[in-house]
């Protein structure tokens, strides 16, 4: 985060990216760059291919074709560039994926303590420091299964945060929660988007995209079919299928 | 409890009513429940008849046996020292008590929590183990030597047990994880490994340790006797844990990976914090069923002439005056046994009460 704005490369740039699962194509001639400190929504209908773009980005899918850079390091098979790579991308998951048999504070410091290689005593600081941005420190102690799950999600986007990753993407994180639970977890995103960190987030929360996001991607069969500024991109949709999908999910 | 009950729902029956509603609410039922309640009662004065009551306690009183109704507990008295130390010099049989309470001591002490670092664990296992065999073997500090042809009883028994265990463990779990590897060959050769092994009797195994590997192996890597038969029982071990582990890690969610991965952490490091750890929480009850197994089968060992503690046992008894006595030389055995796989069970119970926090 503290290079953000000293650094004028972009964050992620894929270009002709293709990716096959068998005989399926999921991703089709992606070209995606995302700029430091931008905030990018990508939405999409089931199977759009959205959530394995992002996927690809933190290298837990492999890409067949084209090129994928990520802070200036390309994605290829080198295990070495993607160990370092992963530390600065932090990921957050629909089912948030936290350890179950350690507390919500082993959860923030285990990777600290691992791959910082930061004492017990930092990690625990630092731990505290942003579960207190999103608002459940007095939960440290217990375990995941003693949470909702919204205080889950917002613990696991805390673990993320411990790793100072440079982007953050968010892999549809309100869809396994119960709708009460679905605002404290976009506050908290809202709250990170406003301190300028890089995010690609996969989400249909488009009251979320239209207040934070700088562009709204719309994806379907593996293509990017339309990306704009979040106004022009709900009020003047320009494709057919961007027409359908908005009217399908903004009708109730 | 029932007081305490909110005033909306309705109360939980009362003991009585409770016993009324599940053991005599039919005829047929009430029958069974009388029938049942008669033969547990009969069962257990014929017991305590037979073990406190009619039974003869002491060495000297054994021609009283013939007489007495109960048991006769004379065997015992005069034969113990056979059943804990086999052959086992008897002027060191103290040694053979300080080992046997050194290695328990171990065992029990490796079920806290707090020795569960790699550290704290090697050093207790490694001083437990040493000292064992400093006490058993001799040899040093002025201790006359006893060679392990001699070693017996349930030092031997424990021993065994202890071996298999801490060798087999951690061999397990790299098995678990071999077969589970992205790479082929090194996958389908663990695969191949693990269903050989598995498809022997451990009988088979033993003898052939014993008597088989001395012909195959070169004479420095034979090592004595026992120690061959260790390694083929903890390979036996290993095999069996490593599917338990296996399993266990099957249970694991994909997205535990992905989170590791994402994290950045090395493929150690996510074994070695995320994946075993939840692979054993899932697989506990099948993991301390194997070690139940494990210790009831050291008694296998016999059979490449090992006086463990059954073989002692029956020595024990196998003596002139004493062979009437086999059934009160084998409940005492028995109950020996009991004692041991009982803790082992409560042990499990309590780890898996202990490892459910926060999981429902």
């Amino acid at each position: 985060m503290a290079d953000a704005d000293t650094n004028n490369r972009p964050a992620v740039t894929m270009s002709a990216v293709n990716k096959w699962f068998g005989e399926f194509h999921v991703l089709r001639d992606i070209n995606l760059e995302v700029a430091d400190g931008e905030k990018i929504v990508i939405c999409g209908p089931s199977g759009s291919g959205k959530s394995t773009l992002i996927r690809c980005m933190c290298k837990l899918e492999d890409h067949q074709r084209g090129t994928i850079n990520v802070l200036g390091t390309e994605l290829n098979d080198d295990v070495a560039n993607i160990d370092e790579i992963r530390r600065e991308v932090g990921m957050v998951f629909q089912q948030f994926n936290l350890f179950p048999h350690m507390t919500v504070m082993e959860n923030c410091t285990l990777a600290q303590i691992l791959v910082r290689k930061k004492s017990r005593a930092e990690a625990e600081d630092a731990a505290i420091a942003f579960l207190e941005k999103v608002r459940i420190p007095e939960q440290a102690d217990k375990y995941p299964g003693e949470l909702s799950g919204g205080q889950q999600q917002r613990v696991a986007i805390a673990r993320s945060l411990c790793m100072n990753p440079a982007i953050l993407l968010f892999d549809e994180p309100t869809s396994a929660l119960d709708p009460e639970m679905i605002s404290e977890v976009l506050d908290v995103m809202v709250s990170l988007a406003e301190e300028g960190m890089t995010m690609v987030c996969v989400t249909h929360e488009m009251g979320f995209a239209r207040r934070v996001a700088d562009r709204v991607i719309f994806m379907d069969q593996g293509e990017i079919v339309e990306q704009n500024n979040p106004s022009d991109f709900f009020d003047n949709p320009q494709s057919e299928r961007t027409q359908l999908f908005l009217s399908q999910i903004l009708q109730h | 409890m029932n007081n305490t009950v909110n005033a909306k729902a309705p109360p939980l029956p009362s003991f009585s009513e409770n016993v009324r509603q599940k053991l005599f609410n039919t005829p047929v039922d009430s029958a069974i429940t009388i029938v049942c309640a008669i033969l547990l009662v009969w069962g257990l004065i014929n017991a305590v008849d037979w073990i406190f009551l009619s039974s003869v306690w002491s060495a000297e009183d054994e021609p009283l046996c013939r007489e007495a109704g109960g048991a006769c507990w004379s065997v015992i008295d005069a034969r113990h020292r056979i059943i804990f130390f086999g052959l086992f010099p008897y002027d060191e049989h103290w040694r053979s008590t300080a080992a046997c309470a050194v290695m328990i001591a171990t065992i029990i002490a490796s079920c806290f929590s707090w020795f569960w670092t790699g550290l704290r664990l090697s050093v207790l296992w490694v001083s437990g183990f040493g000292a064992f065999y400093i006490l058993m073997h001799g040899g040093v500090l002025g201790l006359t030597e006893v060679t392990p042809e001699r070693w017996g009883g349930l030092a031997l028994t424990i021993f065994i047990f202890a071996a298999v265990s801490i060798i087999g463990m951690p061999l397990s779990v790299v098995l678990a994880l071999g077969r589970r590897s992205k790479l082929p060959i090194i996958a389908r050769m663990v695969g191949v490994f693990i269903d050989f092994f598995r498809s022997l009797p451990l009988l088979t195994i033993l003898f052939a340790a014993a008597v088989i590997t001395p012909f195959v192996l070169p004479g420095w890597l034979n090592g004595d006797k026992l120690y061959r038969v260790i390694a083929g029982f903890a390979i036996f071990f290993a095999c069996y844990q490593a599917e338990n582990i296996r399993a266990g890690l099957q249970a694991i969610p994909s997205g535990q990976e992905e989170a590791g991965l994402t994290l950045g952490l090395r493929y150690w490091q996510r074994v070695w914090h995320i994946q075993i750890p939840q692979a054993f929480r899932n697989s506990l009850p099948a993991i301390v069923n194997q070690f139940v197994i494990t210790f009831k089968e050291t008694s296998i060992v016999t059979i490449v002439g090992f006086f463990e503690i059954l073989a002692s046992a029956a020595a024990a008894y196998g003596t002139g005056q004493w062979t009437f006595y086999y059934i009160e030389v084998y409940v005492f055995v028995g109950a020996i046994y009991f004692i041991f796989v009982f803790s082992l069970s409560r042990y499990g119970a309590y780890l898996e009460k202990r490892l459910r926090v926060g999981h429902g």
